[in-house]
């Protein structure tokens, strides 16, 4: 078999551009009769060679090619979905052929026969559209990993930054400190580059739902017109990686509860600054406050006083409690829950906000406010007994001053009665070691999981961009979500508000 | 025995020439389409054809066919990749005498073309 290896290789390469080329026809217009023939052909003849060579596997991904192309074959038209995974299962072949030339081990094809047969049964295979980008002659593929390493590399660059811009104020040689600012500036448009590199339009996980909501509002016998918009704005990849599963559950929410026989849903994006909101949204008949009251109260969740003077405005903190989600679903409200505490937590933990609105009769509208990235985060620094910290700004409402015997103490619990609600304390200087014996606080407003809390610190120093770096050893305790350098150069931990609780 | 090997795959060509001559027989010819089978076939008036059935502008049908037109007593083995058993009875329709399975093993290509050598 040895020496026809060279011609097997040789050929299939040809056929590579081939198929590549009349792909490509085909993206363009998919009633490309010629170009479906010639495409259907190559996959047969590749199929022939390859059993003749003893490729067992290859000649199966063929084969089971050229059955997902005879329809379009005998139609003379194919499906662009069709047309992006054929791109995907050339990319495998070009990967087979060069890891023959190399002498390498043979990809194994498991991934693509797996895909294959998801694509065969109509069901959609996800990043196509990105994976077949990436192959396009100007732009070039590179591991995440060596994304990554770039990345880590700039965001120390950053760290060296502040240091030197504070560095060269406190020498204050004018000559010193022109160069240092220039650097500064050059290495933040380095550390915005990068950070581009990583960025992934949001196609990358909307182009999935379409068919999804398709599939599920015919199996459920309903009407519905979905919409995207803004599906090209980029985001980071950390983001990307962890969207699809919340605006699962908001999209499924929305066409079991929001929609009843007909109606629109729309998924909308727009960048505002360095955050994005992503929306879902119904024209249903809105959440209905009444129901959310009984359910609730029924549910323990509040009690029937807090019930009456429940508002439009705390229907969230109330739907995302996990007693609530789990109801069972015995009326049109009651599913509505499921899954949002989930949301409402993957929210907090990306750094954002996750938002509400509704009206009887119109519609509701989910929202999630994000940041473009989650390697910097505007954060507040403070300090307790000496020590410094940062809280990430998105947990952030307001601050003020309170004297310590303005505090008032109710069941063991420290409550401060500020504008007309009574706010309950945390301390965290208990919790992390450090209390000090001044008396003048400042208190920071958060909110997070629907909650309001007041975070008792000694004072507030600056508010920063800071570089969040993971820690393994921070990992285990509840306290911390990262940490950061500051512009001295010493570390400074990231509070996680929610371990506080 | 003078044979005319039809394929579109130059490897396809290569490997079935290497097993017919070590089978004692002589490729006088080979061509990479349909139309070309059947050109092929007028100038060299081969023994026998071992034609592909998928190919570029015309299918191995086709060429049969025309092949068959201008010879009726052509002697065509169908030489085809599994999955096309459909197209491989629409040939012996067509007048190919007999058909090989791909992957081919040696032996059943060289007993097939002694089997339409005796008819």
């Amino acid at each position: 078999m040895e020496n026809y290896l060279d011609l097997f290789i040789s050929e299939v390469e040809t056929y590579i551009e081939t198929l590549n080329k009349n792909l490509l026809k085909l993206e363009k217009n998919h009633e490309d009769r010629e170009a479906v023939l010639e495409v259907f052909r190559i996959f047969h003849t590749i199929k022939g060679m390859s059993q003749a060579m003893g490729y067992d596997t290859l000649g199966q991904i063929t084969h089971r090619l050229e059955d997902l192309i005879s329809a379009p074959k005998e139609e003379g038209r194919i499906n662009p979905e069709l047309v992006d995974f054929l791109f995907l299962a050339v990319d495998y072949l070009t990967d087979f052929i060069h890891a023959l030339k190399e002498k390498k081990e043979l990809p194994s094809g498991t991934e693509i026969l797996e895909h294959i047969e998801k694509v065969a049964r109509g069901e959609m295979v996800e990043t196509l559209r990105e994976r077949h980008r990436a192959r396009s002659i100007n732009e070039i593929r590179i591991k995440t990993e060596k994304l990554d390493r770039l990345f880590n590399l700039t965001n120390e660059l950053m760290i060296q930054r502040s240091r030197l811009l504070h560095i060269s104020q406190e020498i204050g040689n004018s000559e010193l400190t022109t160069v240092v600012e220039t650097s500064a500036r050059f290495i933040s448009a380095l550390q915005d580059e990068v950070m581009r590199l990583r960025m992934l339009p949001l196609s990358t996980v909307f182009d999935f739902f379409p068919r999804l909501i398709r599939d599920e509002a015919k199996r459920q016998g309903k009407r519905v017109n979905f919409e995207i918009v803004g599906a090209d704005i980029e985001v980071d990849r950390s983001i990307i990686d962890v969207l699809k599963e919340p605006l699962l559950h908001l999209l499924r929410n929305a066409l079991d509860h929001g929609i009843e026989k007909k109606g629109e849903i729309t998924l909308t994006a727009v960048r505002e600054r360095e955050r994005i909101r992503i929306s879902v949204a119904d024209n249903g008949q809105g959440i209905d406050l009444a129901e959310v009251r009984e359910k609730a109260v029924e549910k323990h969740i509040i009690t029937p006083q807090e019930a009456q003077e429940l508002q439009e405005k705390d229907i969230l903190r109330i739907i995302i409690h996990p007693d609530f989600s789990t109801t069972e679903k015995v009326s049109t409200i009651s599913g509505r829950g499921i899954g949002l505490d989930v949301v409402s937590a993957i929210v907090d933990k990306l750094g954002g906000r996750f938002e509400l609105s509704t009206k009887k009769g119109e519609g509701t509208c989910f929202t999630l406010d994000l940041p473009l990235s989650l390697a910097i985060v505007r954060a507040m620094i403070f300090s307790l007994d000496g020590h410094r910290f940062a809280l990430p700004l998105n947990y952030i409402q307001e601050t003020f001053y309170a004297e310590e015997t303005s505090f008032q103490t109710v069941y063991h619990r420290e409550l401060y009665p500020f504008r007309d609600e009574i706010l309950p304390l945390i301390r965290p200087g208990d919790y992390l070691n450090c209390t000090s014996n001044r008396t003048r606080k400042s208190i920071i407003v958060l909110q997070y999981q629907g909650r309001r809390r007041g975070f008792v610190t000694d004072e507030i120093i600056d508010e920063e961009e800071i570089v969040v770096k993971k820690l393994d050893a921070l990992a285990s305790s509840p306290y911390y979500s990262g940490c950061s350098i500051y512009a001295d150069g010493k570390p400074i931990l990231i509070l996680d508000p929610r371990g506080f609780e | 025995m003078r044979i005319l090997v039809v394929d579109d795959a130059m490897f396809m060509r290569r490997m079935l020439s290497d097993i017919l001559e070590k089978g004692g027989h002589t490729v006088c010819g080979e061509a990479s389409t349909g139309k070309e089978a059947v050109e092929r076939y007028q100038e060299l008036k081969p023994d026998l054809v071992t034609m592909d059935i998928i190919m570029p502008d015309m299918s191995g049908i086709e060429a049969v066919k025309e092949i068959k037109k201008f010879d009726p007593d052509a002697k065509i083995l169908m030489v085809s990749a599994m999955g096309q058993q459909a197209l491989v009875l629409e040939a012996v329709q067509a007048g190919a005498i007999d058909y090989v399975v791909k992957p081919f093993q040696p032996s059943r290509v060289l007993e097939s073309i002694e089997r339409l050598v005796k008819k």
